[in-house]
C-alpha cells in the first residue's frame, strides 16, 4: 500500500468529515479509498473534505475514485470502474460541495486538469479555506 | 546521439508492483536534473502505460513487463516492453471532455493522460510477441499545454 490515509472531525452546525490522503494514488488503492468514503458515508458523514497536500501523485484510477466518492457522498451506489460511458443524473451545471478538494500539488491538479474532472469540484488552496468555505454553505 | 543515464526494471505484472516503475523513472529524471513537470508527467505517463498493459494487456493474469528509461539528448526516454496480446494505445480515441465530467466514466483516461504528458508516444509490436511502447518527454520545464 503506497498510499496512508487519515480521517478528521470537524464539528460545527454542520459537522465536516476531513479526509487526508498521504503518498500515491494508483490502481492498487484507489479501491480501498472508495471504501473508506463509503464507511464514513454508512458512518453519517455528509459533508467531506479530501486534502490532497501530501499526496504526490494521483493515477487515472485515482480519478475514478474521485467520481465515485462523489456518488457515494450524493447517496447513490459508487460507479463501476469497468463501466462504459454512463449518463448521470446532471448536477445543475455547478460543482457539488459535498465533497470539496483541499491543498493538490501541482502534478495532481494537472491531472485534474487533463481530464476536466477539476469542473466537478471546488478546489481549495487548503483545508483552512476549505473547511472556512464548508461551514459558511451549510 | 548521447546516452547519459539508462536504467532498466522488470516487474511482474502486479498492480501493488508499479510504484518501483514510477520510482526508477523518478530516479533517471532526478539523475538528468529535469524539471518537475517533466518529470511529473513522465512518472503519470510510465504508471498509465504499465497499468494499461497489467489490467487489459494481460487482464490481470501472469506476465512481466520490462522499463527502460534513459536519457537521450534533451529528452528523456522510457520503454516498456511486454509479452501480453498486441494492444496500440496511439490507436485509441481521445476521449470527449467537452461532456460534463459528471455525465461520464472517467474510466478510458489513462490514455488520455499518457497523449498529455509526452511529446512521442509510439507502439510497435515487439518480436516474438507482446508490445514495445516508446514515451518521450523532452526536458522543457513547462507542461505540453503550456507550450506553442
Amino acid at each position: 500500500m503506497s498510499m496512508d490515509t487519515t480521517v478528521e472531525q470537524v464539528e460545527g452546525a454542520v459537522p465536516i468529515t476531513i479526509l487526508a490522503l498521504e503518498g500515491e494514488l494508483d490502481a492498487s488503492n484507489f479501491q480501498d479509498l472508495i471504501d473508506t468514503v463509503k464507511r464514513l458515508y454508512d458512518d453519517g458523514t455528509r459533508k467531506l473534505i479530501i486534502d490532497l497536500a501530501n499526496l504526490r501523485f494521483m493515477a487515472s484510477s485515482g480519478l475514478v475514485a474521485l467520481h465515485s466518492i462523489v456518488q457515494i457522498m450524493q447517496g447513490q451506489p459508487p460507479l463501476d470502474p469497468e463501466g462504459g460511458w454512463q449518463a448521470l443524473h446532471s448536477l445543475g451545471g455547478d460543482a457539488q460541495t459535498e465533497v470539496r478538494l483541499a491543498g493538490p500539488q501541482p502534478a495532481v491538479e494537472r491531472v485534474l486538469q487533463r481530464t476536466g474532472l477539476d469542473r466537478m469540484f471546488v478546489v481549495h488552496a487548503d483545508r483552512y479555506t476549505a473547511i472556512d468555505a464548508a461551514s459558511a454553505a451549510a | 546521439m548521447t546516452i547519459e543515464t539508462r536504467r532498466t526494471l522488470r516487474i511482474p505484472a502486479e498492480l501493488g508492483r508499479v510504484a518501483e516503475v514510477r520510482r526508477l523513472v523518478r530516479e533517471v529524471a532526478g539523475a538528468c536534473n529535469a524539471p518537475q513537470p517533466c518529470m511529473d508527467d513522465l512518472v503519470q505517463a510510465v504508471d498509465e502505460a504499465a497499468t494499461n498493459v497489467i489490467v487489459h494487456g494481460y487482464g490481470g493474469g501472469p506476465g512481466w513487463l520490462d522499463v527502460a528509461a534513459e536519457r537521450i539528448d534533451d529528452t528523456i526516454v522510457i520503454t516498456l516492453q511486454d509479452e501480453a496480446p498486441v494492444m496500440d494505445p496511439t490507436l485509441y480515441p481521445e476521449p470527449d471532455l467537452s461532456v460534463p465530467p459528471e455525465r461520464r466514466m472517467p474510466g478510458g483516461m489513462g490514455i488520455h493522460l499518457m497523449r498529455m504528458a509526452t511529446d512521442r508516444l509510439e507502439h510497435a509490436p515487439r518480436p516474438g510477441g507482446g508490445n514495445i511502447l516508446t514515451m518521450a518527454r523532452r526536458l522543457d520545464p513547462r507542461p505540453k499545454e503550456e507550450r506553442s
